[in-house]
């Protein structure tokens, strides 16, 4: 069963001076298991858009069905982890195992099974288990984006829905972040996110939602994102995508610079061995 | 323009922030500073801006020493400061009220605090959200409401820390191609950022490592200075690609890294047949 969004539209401030549109007649449909990326400049609606997922936001028109539940029922708060962008914002408990089992207790699970939890998600999202007596605050922004996952997956969510989860973290804190996401989607959690960071995502991303103005501009695969030229591209890809367009035969699924290195060693060589038979 | 004389910073619990740092940041300068979170950049950018004071050593801002509270209101005029997170520095209830308040604090008469608020409203593109509340806009909006707050009170050197760092690449390119505008009428810019990629352009780039400076230089000498890949700061993809063709035998010239454009060309001028 998917997420599915029918003719959805949001405003901020509805019936005010400062009513300001936010999204409009959105279809949208996120399947299970999918590593879902939404794209879209600052003020697109990126945000507004996952939180209308769970009930945090009442859509204004329209219908929004998460396999086939309300989003404002209890179910579907189970069934949707959100991660937000500033990771703090959402810790509040004096240690990191307080703060994990915060979720699964509050829905009602005995002990023995919230520690099970706890530690399913601790280790999902690879971190140390010296850190469950620790204050989350005293750990380390990507660390602390990591507890912050961990708390959202101790509900052991169908979708994982993170806003930025990379953002503000140095190089080694987004890695780690972006290792975790691989995992948990490998083992059949839904990742969606919103994300400028197209150089750490665009490797691991499925399907693309492309939002613009408050609308959708594109949503399909990554590969038939790149042969629709939509924007925003990493450099790697945009660079890549210049080499085809000037008849160079690169292979267009390319993202990463060891991927760009190997295309393009494949070029040398082939133009060397063109070279040496004239 | 701004100097800084054997300037040692420690944090109240007595870590140390910066340690024994000379540096001359010229007029018209165009200063890229990156490194390490904890590495003192933002404590560099305090006391730039003469926010803080050193506790060893002498921070001069055109003549002016950051210590000397009479040349305080001196020095706000000629440094600005933007900071990573926009919210901490509105004032105002709409955007143009406050653009106002740096000017209004500078004792301008009314005639021209308006002038100084149209002008950055101008240079920022913010005319049409004069009225909004800065609350109501997104993070890039509220980055640009920012600056403009800053650019209203005119000042000659900018300060820039971590601006882009929470924006999108479009909106972090567009302040970051208004910064380059304002760099070319003249002002001088410290920008600090942990993305490598931004500062491509600058004219000079710092590093920054356990509060001190461990390299400063011009781009194409930093960026291939290996110390910076020990400090696992992420090369921009294009100049790591560069990297590492070089070291199958392919040189990429240093100003064709700056785009995927001029990088595709370099490569069909050495490998397509024609």
């Amino acid at each position: 069963m998917p997420i599915i969004l029918e003719n959805v539209s949001f405003s901020y401030s509805r019936k005010t001076p400062l009513e300001t549109p936010a999204l409009r007649n959105i279809n949208l449909r996120i399947e299970k298991g999918e590593f879902v990326g939404i794209l879209g400049e600052k003020g697109a609606g990126k945000s507004t858009l996952t939180k209308l997922f769970n009930g945090l936001l009442k859509p204004e028109t329209g219908k929004i069905l998460v396999d086939g539940l309300d989003p404002s029922s209890k179910e579907v708060k189970r069934k949707i982890g959100m991660v937000f962008q500033q990771a703090a914002d959402q810790l509040f408990c004096k240690t990191v195992y307080q703060e994990i089992a915060f979720g699964p207790l509050n829905f009602g699970c005995s002990k023995r099974e919230t520690e099970e939890r706890v530690y399913e998600a601790i280790e999902a999202v690879s971190l140390d288990l010296t850190v469950l007596t620790r204050d989350p605050f005293s750990l380390s922004g990507g660390e602390m984006q990591r507890v912050a996952i961990a708390s959202a997956l101790a509900l052991r969510p169908d979708y994982l829905v993170l806003d930025e989860p990379i953002t503000g973290l140095d190089p080694a804190g987004k890695k780690e972040i972006l290792e975790a996401l691989k995992k948990i989607k490998e083992k059949g959690t839904a990742v969606i996110t919103v994300t400028h960071n197209l150089k750490g995502f665009f490797p691991l991303l499925e399907t693309i939602v492309l939002i613009k103005e408050g609308k959708i501009a594109f949503q399909g695969s990554r590969e038939s994102y790149l042969e629709k030229g939509c924007i925003p591209l990493p450099p790697i890809a945009s660079m890549i995508k210049e080499l085809r367009a000037r008849g160079l035969p690169v292979n267009p699924a390319t993202f990463t610079v060891e991927d760009a290195l190997e295309e393009i060693l494949k070029l040398k060589s082939a133009f060397e061995k063109e070279n040496n038979r004239n | 323009m701004i100097r800084l004389e054997k300037v040692s910073y420690s944090y109240p619990d007595g870590t140390p922030a910066l340690k024994n740092i000379n540096l001359d940041i010229k007029k018209g300068e165009f200063v890229g500073v990156i490194g390490k979170n904890g590495s003192g950049k933002s404590t560099l950018a305090l006391l730039l801006s003469g926010l803080l004071r050193p506790q060893t050593g002498r921070v001069m801002v055109r003549g002016m020493d950051t210590c000397d509270p009479s040349k305080l209101k001196g020095i706000r005029k000629f440094v600005g400061i933007v900071f990573q997170n926009p919210e901490t520095q509105f004032v105002g209830r709409t955007v143009e009220e406050d653009l106002a308040f740096g000017p209004e604090n500078l004792c301008l008469p009314p005639v021209e605090i308006r002038k100084c608020v149209d002008m950055a409203l101008a240079e920022t593109e913010l005319e049409k959200y004069r009225h909004r509340s800065p609350k109501t806009l997104s993070g890039g909006q509220r980055q640009c409401v920012a600056l403009a707050g800053v650019l209203a009170m005119r000042p000659e050197c900018l300060i820039f820390d971590e601006v882009s760092s929470m924006l999108d690449p479009e909106s972090g390119m567009a302040v970051l191609e208004t910064i380059k505008k304002l760099h070319k009428k003249g002002k001088t810019i410290v920008y600090i950022t942990h993305n490598l990629e931004e500062l491509h352009d600058a004219d000079r780039i710092l590093v920054m490592e356990k509060g001190r400076i461990r390299l400063d230089g011009d781009p194409e000498s930093v960026f291939s200075d290996t110390f910076l890949q020990s400090l696992g700061l992420a090369l921009p993809s294009l100049t790591e690609l560069a990297e590492k063709l070089r070291m199958h035998g392919v040189t990429i010239p240093w100003e064709k890294t700056s785009s995927p454009q001029n990088f595709a060309e370099e490569i069909c001028r050495l490998f397509l047949k024609t």
